[in-house]
């Protein structure tokens, strides 16, 4: 794994994961265990309840669709103990009546499933942090620049001419290098695209084609890729 | 407890013999009544008629006494007069004489005030024995004395009469009745036998039968109506179940395409052993058809949505051509990418009572569309104008390979496509336009197509003014077609 990219904490961030399907628990385990968290699951809501008094866990990811106490009831009880834990909820249902129903019961976060999952680690460290955002306005991968006050990037030295939105997607994909960005992630935070219905990911692409040309170009390593199916990432090459 | 007959023929027998019962002892009640008053007023004729002749017979002897001429048998009419009651007394109540037929019996009593004063007076009484009688009085002076005569006749015939008369009644209303509600039974069961035909054949419809209909050969008008009716709607229940077959059918072949794609691609790539970049590109392979799932199911979820009448219009006053460059924007990039020449215009103070985000995906979907199919270098014009009563027209004109005649009614159908083999380079499953129908369509609007194959395609979309919409604010619940 990249070792760039790693906050020096996250190996004592404790993440309780309250999901009844086996495969899903599997996979959000390994997933999140690949990012260095530390990570507990619990397969019936009866049971994360009780991790949760027994132990403190700094985020938790709950299922609403469970058997039994369903993921509202558990939230609804833990935040009436007082438990303030951050709660990421998952469910499968896109109503606006149940994400609104989510949020008011004290959900901090909401994610739809089916959900690409470097959205749910950017969710992940985005509550984790919650607030404490990046001071640092300059980047540097590689021989590849970025200061986010001037707008500027420079690749070996030599500026890049880029425009608004190339920017935004670079700093994007700089704030989150090392990692995979999906394109619902760019859909929604560079194009401030809410519909996931808007067919927007042949523009992504293109102007993502289009970033690479700027940045890569004429360079021999290559920073910006694409995980087939998954996304972008920028990172150094041989670290993936 | 109520009782309330099950069977509607039942109710409206019992109604009717109800109303006719009624109608009936009026009719007979009223034709009574009208009857004895004419009989009693004859008979108070006759008594006036009989004191003028019996006043002329009467004579006070020396004594003081009053007597009747004792030849009065030689006057025909005289002769009836034993018949009657008669009585004759003084201003102060005595008696001065009583026929023979009155005996000791006394007839009306003490002198009422003012009676047989200035006339006759005529009223109803009964003798000591309570034979009742119609009593006529008049005050006469014979001989310088006031005396009062009272002549009656008994009432007791005339009552038998009425009693014979309401007896009869009794006796034939019920057989009238039962004639008229047995009538009127069959007359209902007659008038209501096609209904009930009508519901044992609708009864025999199911969601597999729908094509089912009732027969309309009635010739009642209203029969026919109903018929005519309950078919157009087993029509549009049909034509929606059908659509909504179809829908299921399409839907779940889009599903399996991506799911075979998925399926086929893991299996033959556990068949080799491979290197971590192949295996990477299978997964990733993989990937992009679950992501094409995803969006899939997305458009599917909105439809269902929409079909259901769960989605609800935040409508607020929208500038159609902001709006309209805020969706083409989006495609900039592709718009260099294939250099094709985009103008949007228009008047600017175009505005409609719209929900913004619905009618953004619309605009979005069409300019997609014509970004899709241009020609590399192409042109899209999109032009905003004020339309009739104050309605605002879209319109989003192409230079592609345009659609087909034939095919031109079908683009806003779910799943439609115009290439059928090309799809998935363009990426789509043919839900975009029929989005765009329904949004438009929910805001009151209207979507149309104009294509000349070989010329390109232009949508028009025509959305009602601001105050038009305001009075078709129901619930949207616009089928997507």
């Amino acid at each position: 794994m990249q070792v760039s990219a790693r906050e020096p904490y996250k190996e004592s961030v404790y993440i309780l994961v309250v999901e009844d399907e086996q495969k899903m628990a599997q996979a959000l385990r390994e997933g999140l265990e690949a990012d260095d968290y530390s990570v507990r699951v619990a397969h019936t809501g009866e049971e994360g309840f009780y991790l949760v008094q027994a132990q403190p866990f700094d985020l938790v990811i709950l299922d609403v669709m469970l058997p039994g106490h369903d993921g509202f009831e558990i939230l609804a009880t833990l935040r009436k103990r007082g438990i303030k834990t951050p709660v990421l909820l998952l469910t499968s249902r896109d109503a606006v009546e149940d994400r609104v129903r989510g949020l008011d019961t004290g959900a901090d976060d909401y994610l739809v499933k089916p959900f690409a999952f470097p959205e749910l680690l950017a969710r992940t460290r985005a509550l984790l942090r919650r607030g404490n955002s990046d001071a640092n306005p300059r980047f540097k991968l590689a021989d590849l620049e970025v200061d986010v006050a001037q707008r500027a990037a420079f690749r070996g030295g030599q500026s890049l001419e880029l425009t608004a939105r190339e920017f935004d997607l670079l700093s994007y994909l700089f704030e989150n290098r090392g990692r995979v960005v999906s394109r619902e992630m760019l859909a929604r935070d560079i194009w401030r695209e809410t519909s996931r219905q808007t067919p927007i990911d042949n523009v992504i692409d293109a102007q993502i084609v289009r970033l690479r040309r700027k940045v890569d170009g004429q360079f021999a390593s290559k920073l910006l890729h694409t995980v087939r199916g998954v996304g972008f990432v920028l990172r150094e090459e041989g670290q993936a | 407890m109520r009782l309330r007959p099950r069977h509607l023929r039942t109710r409206l027998t019992l109604w009717y013999v109800a109303v006719l019962a009624s109608l009936l002892v009026l009719a007979w009640g009223g034709t009574c009544a009208l009857l004895f008053w004419q009989l009693r007023s004859q008979l108070d004729h006759f008594a006036i008629q009989e004191i003028e002749t019996v006043e002329g017979l009467f004579y006070f002897t020396p004594d003081g006494a009053l007597h009747m001429r004792e030849d009065y048998h030689n006057h025909p009419e005289s002769k009836d007069l034993i018949e009657r009651y008669l009585e004759v007394l003084t201003t102060d109540g005595a008696v001065l004489l009583r026929n023979e037929r009155l005996a000791s019996r006394t007839l009306g009593g003490a002198i009422l005030p003012g009676e047989g004063i200035g006339g006759y007076s005529e009223r109803t009484a009964r003798l000591s024995d309570g034979t009742p009688v119609r009593v006529v009085s008049r005050v006469h002076v014979l001989d310088g004395h006031r005396i009062l005569i009272r002549l009656a006749h008994s009432e007791e015939p005339l009552l038998l009469r009425m009693k014979d008369l309401l007896l009869a009644s009794v006796l034939v209303l019920p057989v009238v009745l039962a004639a008229a509600g047995f009538a009127g039974y069959s007359l209902a069961r007659r008038a209501l036998s096609p209904i009930e035909q009508m519901a044992r054949r609708a009864q025999e419809i199911t969601p597999e039968r729908l094509d089912a209909r009732l027969a309309n050969d009635y010739s009642d008008d209203e029969l026919r109506q109903l018929a005519g009716v309950f078919n157009d709607t087993l029509a549009r229940l049909e034509k929606a179940f059908e659509q909504l077959r179809r829908f299921t059918a399409d839907a779940s072949h889009e599903l399996r395409t991506p799911l075979a794609m998925i399926r086929s691609v893991g299996e033959v790539g556990l068949q080799k052993d491979g290197t971590r970049a192949e295996y990477r590109d299978i997964v990733g392979s993989m990937l992009e058809e679950v992501n094409r799932l995803t969006s899939l199911l997305d458009n599917l979820l909105t439809i269902s949505r929409a079909d259901s009448g769960h989605i609800q219009l935040h409508r607020a006053p929208v500038p159609v051509l902001a709006l309209v460059r805020d969706a083409a924007a989006i495609f900039e990039i592709l718009i260099e990418e294939k250099a094709l020449r985009l103008s949007v215009e228009g008047e600017e103070s175009a505005q409609v009572e719209g929900d913004p985000v619905f009618l953004r995906q619309a605009f979005v979907n069409v300019i997609h569309n014509a970004v899709k199919y241009s020609p590399v270098g192409g042109t899209i014009g999109v032009l905003v104008r004020t339309g009739e009563a104050g309605s605002v027209v879209v319109e989003i004109a192409d230079h592609g390979p345009g659609i087909p005649l034939e095919d031109q009614a079908k683009v806003f159908d779910r799943f439609y496509r115009v290439d059928k083999a090309r799809w998935r380079e363009s990426g789509g499953a043919g839900l975009g336009l029929s989005i765009v129908k329904w949004a438009v369509e929910a805001h009151g609007g209207a979507v149309a197509l104009a294509s000349r194959p070989s010329d390109g395609c232009t949508f028009r979309i025509n959305l009602p003014a601001a105050r038009a919409v305001e009075l078709s604010k129901a619930p949207c619940n616009t089928a997507l077609s």
